[in-house]
């Protein structure tokens, strides 16, 4: 899993936003509001990952069960997909 | 020709005449040294514009492109197009903003026939430039349908959003409060260095700038409210006298 070419990644006021840039933008419009952990995984996911070392890296960064931690990182992955993010 | 525009040099090379005319008061004296930035409009968004603005003449249409064009292009210049109107209160700005229909025009307009040393410096489509002491918020030409502001900067000290309401109240909102509520109002470029820079530019101006929610109608005490919310005094010292 990757994430596409084309997203910028900014903490403003607070909270981290995504929003496309280039290319990218005429297809997707509108921005991204991720919160502490889906920041994190989407900083990992910019590089080419497996969901099991985002489960090894979420649980190294984070106080978090790797039960939990896969939940959670299935669950952002399968919505990236879903959404067109992914390479 | 060369304007003077939120501090910047700006070359409009426009087709139609409607801008020479609708920027005159901009004109920069001197038509010679270097420029900050260039903006022209191509074909393919002339008639991308004309589609969404059917009725209106093609020198209204260029206008607007020009205008779209330049805000694109200063966010590397530490500058932010914002969706708002801008009144002066003696030296010092306030920003009011809401979607279209939320009675931003109501609202100003009460501020300036109530209270004394007020001026508009932009009622539509201001830029603010980012300095190391905060926000300053420039007239430009394009200042909405109501034609109304001014040539000036001044300092920029609060953002108030405003909502329709049949109670006056006034809270302070927290960072992540503005943040959702200034993109409503921002301009993002496409391009990954402008896009950033706006990013950027809007984090500072939510860290520089106090912002509130204005909950209102449209009675006097509603300019009470959000003038001694915002300015820290006393409403009686500023409104004017009767038949000023």
């Amino acid at each position: 899993m990757k994430l596409k070419k084309g997203f910028v990644l900014r903490v403003v006021g607070g909270e981290s936003v995504v929003v496309p840039v280039g290319e990218l933008s005429k297809t997707f419009h509108g921005m991204i509001n991720l919160n502490e952990t889906g920041a994190f995984l989407w900083k990992f996911f910019t590089e080419e990952h497996t969901v099991e070392e985002g489960v090894v890296a979420l649980c190294a960064e984070y106080d978090v069960s790797p039960e939990q931690a896969e939940k959670d990182v299935r669950k952002f992955v399968e919505t990236l997909q879903a959404n067109g993010f992914a390479e | 020709m060369i304007y003077d525009i939120a501090g910047l040099r700006i070359n409009i090379e426009n087709r139609c005449s409607y801008t020479d005319n609708f920027c005159k008061a901009y004109l920069s004296k001197d038509q010679t040294s270097p420029v900050d930035l260039t903006t022209r409009v191509t074909m393919e968004e002339f008639l991308a514009e004309k589609e969404t603005s059917e009725g209106f003449s093609d020198g209204y249409i260029e206008n607007i492109c020009l205008y779209r064009n330049i805000c694109k292009q200063i966010p590397t210049l530490n500058r932010l197009l914002l969706h708002a109107a801008i009144l002066e209160y003696d030296g010092n700005g306030y920003a009011f903003l809401g979607r279209s229909g939320t009675g931003k025009s109501t609202h100003t307009q009460l501020w300036l026939n109530y209270l004394s040393k007020t001026r508009m410096i932009n009622g539509d489509k201001p830029i603010l430039q980012a300095t190391d002491k905060g926000f300053l918020a420039y007239g430009t030409p394009w200042m909405g349908k109501e034609n109304l502001g001014c040539n000036a900067s001044i300092p920029l000290k609060g953002l108030c959003f405003l909502e329709q309401a049949p109670e006056n109240s006034i809270r302070k909102l927290i960072p992540s409060e503005v943040s959702a509520r200034l993109f409503a109002q921002i301009l993002l470029p496409q391009d990954e260095a402008n896009a950033v820079a706006t990013l950027d530019l809007v984090d500072r101006l939510i860290m520089y700038t106090p912002a509130y929610l204005l909950r209102c109608n449209i009675s006097e005490e509603a300019v009470q409210t959000s003038f001694e919310e915002m300015t820290g005094l006393a409403y009686e010292t500023a409104r004017k006298n009767k038949g000023e």
